[in-house]
């Protein structure tokens, strides 16, 4: 059973938040291991499997985006990020300016003084993190908006372009969060909701 | 999660990390990422171009201990072999070098698009001119 099959749910990307989320109360108040402590052993070890499975499901398809990197692997018969068969190619250009950008982070870090980076490297580097950000930002749009859109309302030929179109933006939106990650850390700035997805 | 002691030894004392102006003769590049993490490596070969030996080879890896290492321990092989034995390198092999997990597997798998994407990089730029002729 795959996730959106514990929700009853047809593999669209196209999900109510809200609506998700009763179902999930319901089923989990329904599926309760402590309502069925009368129940046989056999039946209760499928109770807690239920309910972990539950559990798992929801965790997998509430976020958009966590949704859409499920349904990529579902599709290609993963259970996990690694072992993806064609991977997605990067556009050479924007690994350059990637590599370019850390190098330079690299260098302002090891000119830096005792007490931080030099006033000029911080502005360059804070500059360079919000025109990452606004394009991390215009990614992750496009896999909810349009992207998820044509996968919703596509037939089977045009499912396999989408899902092309969806690593191939997952995988920019990686590199992006990377770098934003790598120039937040050496800015020593945390922002509220946004979480650090690496690394070690 | 625990590194194994030569991850750790290749993380600390990287060997080889460095480049090539990407114009010198003999020198071929590869750069390439990983979508599942956002790591991003550049490795480069340098190849006496006599001998046809990669006489030198530099890395320089933004990414995880793991991917530093797998980068790091490729240079180390890359050196003293031809071009055609270093396409053998695969990611197994580093795998088992390094014993790395298998979260960290696809590090590997960089490592190893990085030396091929060199190779190919440095085939594309040094043909010999008789190959060239003889396969038009």
């Amino acid at each position: 059973m795959d996730h959106f099959e514990v929700f009853g749910l047809p593999r669209r990307l196209g999900i109510d938040a809200a609506e998700l989320q009763r179902k999930f109360y319901e089923l989990s108040r329904r599926g309760h291991p402590d309502f069925h402590q009368g129940a046989l052993p056999e039946r209760q070890a499928e109770i807690l499997e239920a309910s972990a499975r539950l559990n798992a499901a929801y965790r997998a398809l509430r976020d958009p985006i966590g949704r859409i990197e499920y349904l990529v692997r579902l599709e290609e018969g993963r259970d996990t990020r690694e072992g993806a068969t064609v991977k997605p190619k990067a556009p050479p250009e924007l690994l350059e300016e990637m590599f370019e950008i850390q190098e330079s982070l690299q260098e302002a870090q090891s000119s830096s003084q005792p007490g931080g980076l030099e006033a000029g490297a911080r502005a360059t580097l804070a500059a360079h993190r919000e025109r990452l950000l606004a394009r991390h930002q215009k990614e992750e749009h496009r896999l909810r908006g349009p992207l998820s859109e044509a996968w919703d309302s596509g037939g089977a030929a045009e499912r396999a372009d989408v899902i092309t179109a969806f690593k191939e933006a997952l995988a920019a939106r990686a590199y992006l969060r990377t770098v934003i990650d790598d120039i937040d850390e050496a800015l020593g700035e945390v922002r509220e909701g946004y979480v650090s997805h690496r690394r070690h | 999660m625990a590194y194994s002691e030569k991850v750790v030894d290749h993380y600390n004392n990287p060997r080889n990390v460095g480049s090539f102006t990407k114009d010198t003769p003999g020198v071929g590049t590869g750069l390439v990422g990983a979508p599942e993490c956002g790591d991003v490596m550049k490795l480069q070969i340098k190849v006496n171009l006599d001998t046809g030996m990669i006489e030198d080879a530099k890395f320089k890896t933004f990414g995880c201990g793991s991917a530093i290492a797998s980068s790091s321990l490729a240079t180390e092989w890359l050196k003293g072999k031809t071009v055609d034995e270093a396409a053998k390198i695969k990611n197994t092999d580093i795998v088992n070098e390094l014993k790395l997990p298998p979260v960290k597997i696809h590090c590997s798998v960089l490592a190893e698009d990085a030396i091929k994407a060199a190779l190919a990089d440095y085939r594309e730029k040094h043909a010999p001119a008789d190959a060239r002729a003889s396969s038009e």
